[in-house]
This record gives structure tokens, C-alpha cells and sequence, in this order.
């Protein structure tokens, strides 16, 4: 260790009490941005999936426009190709099919517009959480025909329970009239109000029946093995429709980004305001640290006034000044990483209950307990910008340094 | 309005009625009037055009006066018999297939009737235009070397409609020539526009309705009545339920 490193040092617990306090400022903003982060990042992750297991998947293919106009007569004509081309992307963990239809549904009394939701029982429950959202009654099976499963809203908006009958009536993908009469095998219930108010699902099969679909679908739903894989699967699927043939070029495939544009927005938007935040909270980080560095000046003019009399450059003092204050920054820093990632890591595996935030939480299909994600990034963003604040801080108190006199600084008190 | 199409009785003006100078209000109710008369009943070919897409049903339609109304699905035989039955503001739906009626909620108004560019509220609000709105006159144009009044419709606050504003064509003898209608930013939505005006049902009416969709250029949907008589009278009993489901033609 050079003498100047070890003057440094010395110094620092020259005045144990203010070097322990700024450090603990630094440590204290470190931690709150590592787990600020984390938590930000677990909870988009939470967002996601959620969303995305719910109904939408990671993927679909649709017929060009479907999305934008849900017109009944944009179909995937082909289902099978489709799920050809799925069955040989490594990658993709499960596929699903789906046909929907907005139509009229009415019980014994009542009348309501909802989406019918055709899907084939099996493989839903593969790609989404949908089996596991039955509250009453149970989920389809393979060989039903006439069942639905209606949401809680929806049920409770018509009046209706298990075994009751709904009528059917919309119109079908030749433009004809689409009826039928279903009974009620389950409810169930999301969270997203949504959903539960307008929503029913039938067996795929049936629905191909009742609205004359010739064994087209809607959409192909599709769950990849992870949320990064997603850009790369995307590319896969879409190259291998342009091998099918000439019918199925009209189809697009789309990520859960365009299926449900609100939710990336959602976090863009978060994104934003909490840097805001950490910006405001790293400026006032630094004046209290550039404070504190100054007032260390300020009392020590004497000693540096001394310093330079026995011949020391204004350079090195400059250097010695520097030392000091990274070392207090870096152990500032340091301990906040270290005592952030613990914290984070511990809600990591406990979660959090917000309470009194479910009922909000519900409408965007989250759970009630929060996870917190720790990451190369979360852990080290928060701290480098302090840590590269407080250096540039520093540097102004270093530098005024220069200017000091020794015949002056050595009369100051 | 599909039902004003659907009806037609000679009750009020005569084809020589002399174009006094009427105020708006009795134009549109004379024009309403004519169109609709007593009592009517018709055979329509209402055809869906879609771009690639395009279906065609024939339509049984018996109407009275200027509330009641029924119409029964003859063609296809896919979808023969599937009926609507419109009492006032009110609409029920049957289907033969499940053997059910259904009553059409209020938030249900405002889709498309059978997949057509006519809601359920152009279906159910036909004679909305006399109760509901302000009418003045906006100007006066020859067409045919007959005056035709450009009428300006806007609704009463406390009226229960969707748009912001219509504007109808009305010829002197009272023959609806086009409507269209405005959203509430006074953008215009869709139009309907009457063609091939003939003798049906012993006076002079637009033999074809085209309702076309303002953005969209290859979206239409066009009525083509092949048949049309009007009646004194109609029994009661037509606009029922009971008929609904089981019309005898």
C-alpha cells in the first residue's frame, strides 16, 4: 500500500463518526435503489407472466388483421400446419387452438353480450392457468359437447348456476345464424373483471360445429419455455408459415407485447417515473454527501496549510483527497449492495403481502403476494450511478483544494 | 331505418300533393307516414357485402303503423325462420334451431342486426326521427325536376339516440331519398341512400336501400324489395311472440 493510499485511510477514521455517517447515506441509497429495482423488475416479470398465462400466451398466430377487428371470417384455415410447425420450434413449451365469437347469451330471464370462447380442454391447460381458475363446478373434458364455463361476473349477471342452460345465439363464420343451447359445467374466475363479465368457453369442437368454422381456428396460442425466448421464437414461427402454402400467408404471428399493448406500456410508464424518483433521490444523495466533504475541507485547512508548507504538490493533495472520499464511496456503495441484496433476496423467497392493494392487484390479474427479482442489472445500476455521483461530487472539494495558500491556510483555525 | 323501408302506406299525402310551404317537422312526419303507412307487408333481399365476403337473405317483413314490426328469415334454408320482432323500443330475437326467444338488452342495441350494416336501433327506433329530434330545413335542391328539402335533424337533450346529428333528403312528394347519419363530433357515420324509384305497392318508392358505411369503401349492405303491399289494417296478433315463432305466410 502506497503512503498516499494509507494517509487516505487514516483520515477517513481521523473522525470515525462522519465517515461512518456518509457512508451509511451512500450504503443507505445503494440498498433502497438495488431493492427499489429488484423489485420493480420481479414485479414485471409477475405482471407478465400472469397476463400471459391467464389467456394470451407468449404467442399467436392469427389471420392478418384478426387482432385489430375480431371479424369472425379472418381464420387460420389450418390449424394442423400450424401446429406442425410449433411441434418442430425447440422451445416452445405448449400450443393451444381457440376460436372466439362475441354472440348473445341469455338464461331463463336475462341477456347478455359476451365472447364465446371455443378451446380444446386438454391442451389448454397447458398453456394457460385457465383449468386452475374453476371455482364451481369442474373444468371440460375431452368428450364434451354442449358444456360452458362461464365466468363468476357473468353467471351472476345472468342468474344462473351449474347445470343451467344458456342459449347461445350470434352468428356463425358463413354469415349465418350461430344458436345453440349449452349448460353450465363450471364458473370460474380470474380476478380480471373483464373476463368473469364477458366471457364463456366451450369445447373447441362445438364451436367449430355451431359457428360453421370447417375446422378453422382463431388463434394459435403458444407458451415458450422463457420470456427472453420469445423474440427468437417469433422469428422461427413466422419463417416457417412462409414455407406453407399460398392460403396460410395471410397469417401473422404476434407477441404478448402486441396481444396486450396496455401492459408494456404499463411498464414503460413505471419504468419512467421510478427513474424520476431515483434521480431525485441520488441529487440530494449527493449534496449531503458534497456537504460533507466540504465541511471536512473546511475544518482540516490548518492541516492541509501544513502540508503544503513541509512541500507537498497541490496534486497530491488532490489525490490524497480523492482517496479519501472513494473509499468512503466505495464502501458506502459496497454495503448497500451487500445489505440490499440481502433484504431482496429474503422478500425474494418470502414475497410480500401488500395489504389493502389486492382488490387493485386483481384487476391486473396479480397475485396478492409480490416477488421482488434479483439480477445483475437491478443489483448494479442503482449503486454504479451513485457510486459515479458521488466521484464527480467529490471532485469539486478536491480541486478547491489547489487553491489554498500555506501562509493563509496555516492562520485559519 | 330498415322498417321504414319495410313499410310503405299511402295515408296522408297523395302523389299531387302540392309542395306548400311546409315546416320541417311535418315533412319528416309526412315522409315517415308515407313510407310507412298503415300497415305493410314484404319480401326483401338483404344482401351483406364484404370485401372477398358477400350473403344474401330474403326477408319476410309485416309492419303497423309506426311502432310494430316483424321480420321472418325465409332464405337461406340454413337460417329459414329465425325471426325479429320489434314492439316500440323493445326487440326479441327467435331461433328455431334452439326454440327460443330472446329479448335483446339495451347494450345489445347498437350491434349489427344479422351481421348487416343496420343496427338493432335503426331496426327499432324507425319512427325515432319524428319523436326524438329537431328538424329544420337546410336548403332546397331540384332533382328530376323535383324540389327535394335537405333536412337537418338534431336530437333533443334528453332523447335517447346515438348520433349526434342526421340529415335527411325528402322530394316534395315525400319520398325519403337518403339519410345519414352523424356521430356526435358531426362526423358522418353511414349513409342510406334510396335507388330505382318505381311503382311498389301502388306508389311511387325506392326500390333499392344501399346503407354504406362512411369509412369503409367496400362494406355495404342493400335491401331490394321484391315485393310490396300495403294494408288498411294487420291483426294485432301478428306482433306477438307467439306469431314470432311460428309466422304463417
Amino acid at each position: 500500500m502506497s503512503l498516499d493510499v494509507k494517509m487516505a485511510w487514516r483520515n477517513v477514521w481521523r473522525n470515525p463518526r462522519r465517515s461512518v455517517l456518509t457512508m451509511l447515506a451512500i450504503a443507505f441509497a445503494s440498498l433502497l435503489l438495488v431493492f427499489m429495482l429488484s423489485w420493480q423488475f420481479g414485479s414485471y416479470d409477475t405482471m407478465i407472466n400472469s397476463a400471459v398465462t391467464i389467456h394470451t400466451g407468449h404467442l399467436q398466430v392469427q389471420a392478418k388483421g384478426y387482432n385489430d377487428t375480431g371479424d369472425i371470417r379472418l381464420v387460420v384455415p389450418n390449424p394442423a400446419a400450424i401446429a406442425g410447425i410449433l411441434e418442430k420450434t425447440r422451445g416452445i413449451a405448449a400450443y393451444t387452438f381457440r376460436a372466439d365469437a362475441f354472440s348473445l347469451v341469455t338464461s331463463k330471464e336475462r341477456t347478455y353480450g359476451a365472447m364465446v370462447i371455443g378451446i380444446d380442454p386438454a391442451r389448454e391447460a397447458g398453456v394457460s392457468t385457465f383449468k386452475e381458475l374453476i371455482r364451481q363446478g369442474s373444468y371440460l373434458s375431452a368428450g364434451d359437447i354442449d358444456q360452458a364455463l362461464v365466468g363468476e361476473l357473468l353467471a351472476k349477471n345472468l342468474q344462473v348456476g351449474l347445470g343451467d342452460e344458456l342459449v347461445v345465439l350470434g352468428q356463425g363464420r358463413d354469415g349465418s345464424i350461430a344458436a345453440t343451447v349449452a349448460k353450465v359445467k363450471g364458473i370460474f374466475s380470474s380476478g380480471q373483471e373483464d373476463f368473469d363479465r364477458s366471457t364463456i368457453h366451450i369445447p373447441l369442437t362445438y364451436f367449430q360445429d355451431v359457428y360453421t368454422m370447417h375446422g378453422a381456428v382463431h388463434e394459435v396460442v403458444a407458451l415458450c419455455e422463457s420470456l427472453g425466448d420469445v423474440p427468437e421464437m417469433k422469428r422461427a414461427v413466422a419463417a416457417g408459415i412462409r414455407n406453407l402454402s399460398k392460403d396460410d400467408h395471410q397469417l401473422v404471428v404476434l407477441d404478448w407485447m402486441e396481444l396486450i399493448p396496455g401492459l408494456i406500456e404499463g411498464i414503460k410508464m413505471d419504468l419512467v417515473s421510478g427513474f424520476i424518483f431515483y434521480i431525485i433521490l441520488i441529487v440530494v444523495v449527493a449534496f449531503s454527501i458534497l456537504n460533507t466533504f466540504l465541511m471536512a475541507i473546511f475544518e482540516r485547512t490548518r492541516e492541509y496549510g501544513v502540508l503544503l508548507a513541509v512541500g507537498i504538490t497541490p496534486w497530491r493533495l488532490t489525490k490524497l483527497i480523492l482517496i479519501e472520499s472513494s473509499s468512503i464511496t466505495v464502501v458506502g456503495v459496497v454495503m448497500g449492495i451487500i445489505a440490499g441484496s440481502l433484504i431482496t433476496w429474503y422478500f425474494q423467497v418470502h414475497g410480500i403481502i401488500i395489504s389493502g392493494a389486492a382488490e387493485v392487484l386483481r384487476q391486473y390479474g396479480l397475485p396478492e403476494r409480490m416477488f421482488p427479482q434479483l439480477s445483475v442489472l437491478s443489483v448494479t445500476i442503482g449503486p454504479a450511478l451513485v457510486l459515479v455521483i458521488t466521484l464527480l461530487t467529490a471532485l469539486y472539494p478536491a480541486l478547491k483544494v489547489r487553491r489554498l495558500r500555506p501562509v493563509e491556510a496555516l492562520a485559519s483555525v | 331505418m330498415i322498417s321504414a323501408l319495410l313499410l310503405l302506406v299511402y295515408v296522408f299525402a297523395g302523389p299531387n300533393a302540392k309542395a306548400r310551404a311546409q315546416d320541417a317537422q311535418a315533412l319528416v312526419e309526412a315522409a315517415v307516414n308515407y313510407y310507412r303507412g298503415k300497415a305493410s307487408t314484404a319480401t326483401v333481399d338483404m344482401t351483406v357485402h364484404r370485401p372477398n365476403w358477400e350473403r344474401t337473405l330474403t326477408i319476410t317483413a309485416w309492419t303497423k303503423g309506426r311502432k310494430d314490426s316483424v321480420f321472418v328469415i325465409v332464405a337461406p334454408p340454413k337460417d329459414r325462420g329465425n325471426g325479429t320482432l320489434k314492439r316500440g323500443s323493445e326487440m326479441w330475437m327467435y331461433n328455431p334451431k334452439v326454440n327460443r326467444v330472446i329479448k335483446l338488452p339495451p347494450s345489445m342495441m347498437s350491434q349489427a342486426w344479422m351481421g348487416s350494416d343496420f343496427s338493432n336501433n335503426d331496426l327499432a327506433k324507425s319512427d325515432s326521427i319524428i319523436e326524438d329530434y329537431t328538424n329544420t330545413i337546410l336548403t332546397t335542391e331540384i332533382q328530376d325536376e323535383k324540389k327535394v328539402y335537405v333536412i337537418k335533424c338534431v336530437p333533443r337533450p334528453e332523447a335517447p339516440v346515438v348520433w349526434g346529428m342526421q340529415k335527411l333528403k325528402i322530394r316534395e312528394d315525400h319520398i325519403l331519398l337518403s339519410e345519414e347519419f352523424y356521430d356526435e363530433d358531426l362526423k358522418l357515420v353511414k349513409a342510406m341512400t334510396g335507388h330505382e324509384i318505381q311503382m311498389l305497392g301502388g306508389k311511387l318508392m325506392p326500390k333499392v336501400w344501399k346503407m354504406q358505411k362512411a369509412d369503409v369503401k367496400d362494406e355495404y349492405t342493400v335491401l331490394d324489395y321484391r315485393e310490396l303491399t300495403f294494408k288498411e289494417d294487420l291483426p294485432d296478433s301478428f306482433f306477438t311472440l307467439t306469431w314470432l315463432r311460428n309466422p304463417r305466410r
